[in-house]
């Protein structure tokens, strides 16, 4: 059933057994399915772009509107400061990446009952489905970080060469969100009360984080505690990458990626031991 | 042990949690009240629970099937056929016991699972091929013949919504035609598209069987596998109670289905009247599991009552082997007053000439009260009927012949009687 077993005889032994300890992730089967990743990734594309009458301005549509709502209250109406920065650009550099973020944890959390049909029907390495749910949002990232660069060039301000760096923050978001998405996805294989409650969650997650308002606002006291939110490291770099200004925060991106790693690590455990009664519970 | 098999399967078994429908997706408050109960329960206690809780689909089943041979899994619905299928596909794990698989393994449980109505026939023919295993590069050998094969390469920049039934499940068996298993793991689908495409289907399987591929073959459909497998393998309540050759073991299933309880029917243990034998006959009395369409059929049941049932009706359904009820005969609509019975005795139905179209059915026998509610429900057994022309693909549930009148100065009236339904 896997292209290895295609290539090499037709004997090569796959052993269906019951448990297969605590470690055993095979992360080798979800190599062996790396193209259906990809056919999963182009499908989603697929299917939105063809649904939507906008196709791709929904992609746009969604961060500008947020952008515009923050900048008339938090910009306009609180003077909020935002280092030296228009307003509204300040709040894009960190919508844009907070869209992409909730959007792949809102569906590596759900993406596995929305595709209810195929885990119960087709055998394939689950984690495929939590993974291309991560990877599928980053499509609207790049156009709307495309539109980033119209605005900044409204406002007068050029690209600079860090932004060669925003890859390798996005690549931290794309982990965080997967993190999240493997302990999500298997609770809310039982319990559906995970997709009435995460979007909730996520709104009180985004103001948590300094998205509408700076992280220098926060009571120094505070910071170390604040920035045990992982996603502070990263909003803060990408505006250190975008605008050209100040130090990046080591310490936050340092945080971020210490809780990563755990929760990483801990939920790949946990969604392999899940995974092997999805078809039976979903 | 031979080292020559396909699968070979050791004292596997599969438990699963007794639900009740509504329980399904437990909520998170019952499961932590749940918790807390088990957590002060002595280990004795805990084991009780899961005995209650949970019940085998699946329970020590060994077999080995060696490369080449072709075998059918036969058994009433319930009996752990798809627990098994699933099993080998890898889609559950087992509980207990462990498979070896020698060789490329392609599941066919349901033709068109991963089609994506939004996107094409181009489109959806990479995305199940790559959902069934295969590689990009293999699906784009392939993708001529797949539409070849499929016979709908008109329709392949059409998104598949708009495809009907039958172009749906041609498009989607072609591309797992051409996986190219070692090992075929088929589930009911022969049981789809018309009679020509069956008939392809079928092609496709002897050409897999000269390849020297294996095929476990799912089926409802005892002619199928009567004329494709040499070998079946009879579950019953998760356990295998036969396996050999297949007309001693379809003998066996088809003794054991007379008479079962229907599966949907709940108040079994507390019917007040049982049937202890059915029969059905031919006009010439002789006992067939095989009607030819217009013939007659003599349906002879032997009851014996626990207590008096007062205006009973007795009634026997046909249905469908796709669970389709067919018709129905009941002696209350025929207006055939039984006052009351009691103890034992015997019924006999003589239907009028069949006119259901030529596929499997089962009858029901099935009583009802005075008050019109079922009291007992049993299986009276499988029948074919036959007729080379009338299937269900092209005629429906039944067939009868017509009146005609065609006027010869309008011919146009004629062509559309023909093309009415192919």
């Amino acid at each position: 059933m896997t292209s290895e077993a295609q290539q090499s005889s037709h004997d090569t032994i796959t052993v269906i057994r019951p448990d297969r300890g605590w470690l055993d992730l095979d992360l080798g089967a979800v190599w062996r399915f790396r193209e259906l990743l990809g056919v999963l990734v182009l499908r989603d594309l697929q299917v939105l772009y063809k649904q939507a009458l906008l196709g791709a301005g929904w992609a746009i549509l969604q961060p500008v509107f947020a952008v515009i709502i923050f900048s008339i209250i938090f910009g306009y109406i609180v003077k909020m400061p935002s280092e030296g920065v228009p307003y509204p650009l300040f709040a894009f550099a960190g919508v844009l990446p907070w869209t992409y973020f909730a959007e792949a944890v809102r569906r590596s959390g759900v993406g596995l009952v929305t595709d209810a049909e195929l885990v119960r029907k087709i055998y394939f390495p689950r984690l495929i489905m939590p993974l291309a749910n991560v990877v599928s949002p980053l499509v609207d990232f790049c156009i709307a970080f495309c539109v980033l660069l119209v605005v900044m060039a409204f406002y007068g301000i050029a690209p600079n060469a860090k932004m060669l760096l925003i890859p390798f923050l996005l690549a931290i978001t794309a982990l965080l969100a997967l993190s999240i998405g493997l302990w999500l996805a298997p609770i809310n294989v039982r319990f559906r009360d995970i997709k009435h409650t995460l979007p909730f969650m996520i709104q009180i997650w985004m103001y948590a984080t300094p998205i509408v308002y700076p992280l220098s606002i926060v009571p120094e006291q505070w910071q170390m505690l604040y920035s045990l939110n992982p996603m502070v490291g990263v909003i803060e770099g990408f505006r250190w990458a975008v605008f050209d200004k100040g130090d990046p925060n080591f310490m936050a991106l340092g945080m971020s990626a210490g809780i990563i790693v755990v929760l990483l690590a801990g939920g790949l455990v946990f969604f392999r031991r899940m995974e092997r009664t999805f078809a039976d519970v979903i | 042990m031979s080292e020559d098999y396909a699968i070979r399967a050791e004292g596997l078994g599969k438990r699963y949690k007794r639900l009740i429908k509504s329980q399904q997706h437990d909520s998170l408050r019952d499961v932590i009240g749940a918790g807390l109960t088990g957590m002060f329960a002595s280990k004795a206690e805990r084991e009780q629970r899961i005995a209650r809780d949970s019940f085998w689909a699946l329970s020590d089943a060994n077999f080995e099937i060696k490369r080449g041979e072709n075998v059918g899994i036969i058994g009433l619905n319930g009996a752990g056929k798809s627990t098994l299928l699933k099993i080998l596909s890898r889609i559950t794990t087992p509980t207990t016991g462990t498979v070896n698989i020698k060789g490329r393994l392609g599941a066919l449980l349901e033709v068109g699972t991963g089609f994506h109505h939004e996107l094409t026939g181009r489109e959806n023919v990479f995305l199940y091929g790559s959902i069934l295993g295969m590689t990009r590069k293999e699906v784009e050998a392939k993708y001529d013949a797949i539409v070849e094969f499929s016979e709908i390469p008109e329709f392949m920049d059409t998104p598949v919504k708009r495809y009907s039934s039958g172009m749906y499940v041609r498009l989607a068996f072609a591309v797992a035609a051409h996986l190219d298993p070692d090992i075929l793991l088929l589930d009911e689908v022969l049981a789809v598209g018309d009679f020509a495409f069956q008939r392809k289907c079928m092609t496709f399987a002897r050409r897999l069987e000269q390849r020297g591929a294996t095929i476990l073959f799912v089926s409802h459909n005892m002619h199928s596998i009567k004329t494709m497998c040499q070998r079946v393998i009879y579950l019953k309540k998760g356990k295998i109670v036969f396996d050999g050759p297949t007309a001693e073991g379809l003998k066996r299933y088809e003794e054991d289905s007379r008479l079962a309880d229907a599966p949907w029917f709940k108040d079994a243990a507390d019917a007040p009247i049982k049937f202890t034998e059915v029969k059905l006959l031919n006009e010439r009395g002789e006992e067939t599991g095989v009607f030819d369409y217009g013939e007659r059929m003599i349906v002879r049941m032997r009851y014996e009552t626990n207590r008096r049932l007062e205006k009973p009706d007795f009634r026997v359904g046909f249905d469908r082997n796709d669970d389709i009820a067919c018709t129905t005969y009941s002696t209350s609509s025929d207006k055939i007053d039984i006052p009351f019975v009691d103890g034992e005795g015997v019924i006999e139905l003589k239907t009028p000439p069949i006119k259901l179209v030529s596929d499997v059915y089962v009858a029901n026998i099935v009583v009802r009260d005075a008050h019109a509610s079922m009291v007992a429900a049993q299986i009276g057994g499988h029948f074919h009927v036959r007729h080379p022309v009338y299937s269900a693909q092209a005629y429906g549930v039944y067939h009868e012949a017509g009146d005609w009148r065609i006027d010869a100065e309008a011919p146009v009236l004629s062509e559309a009687a023909n093309d009415g339904r192919r």
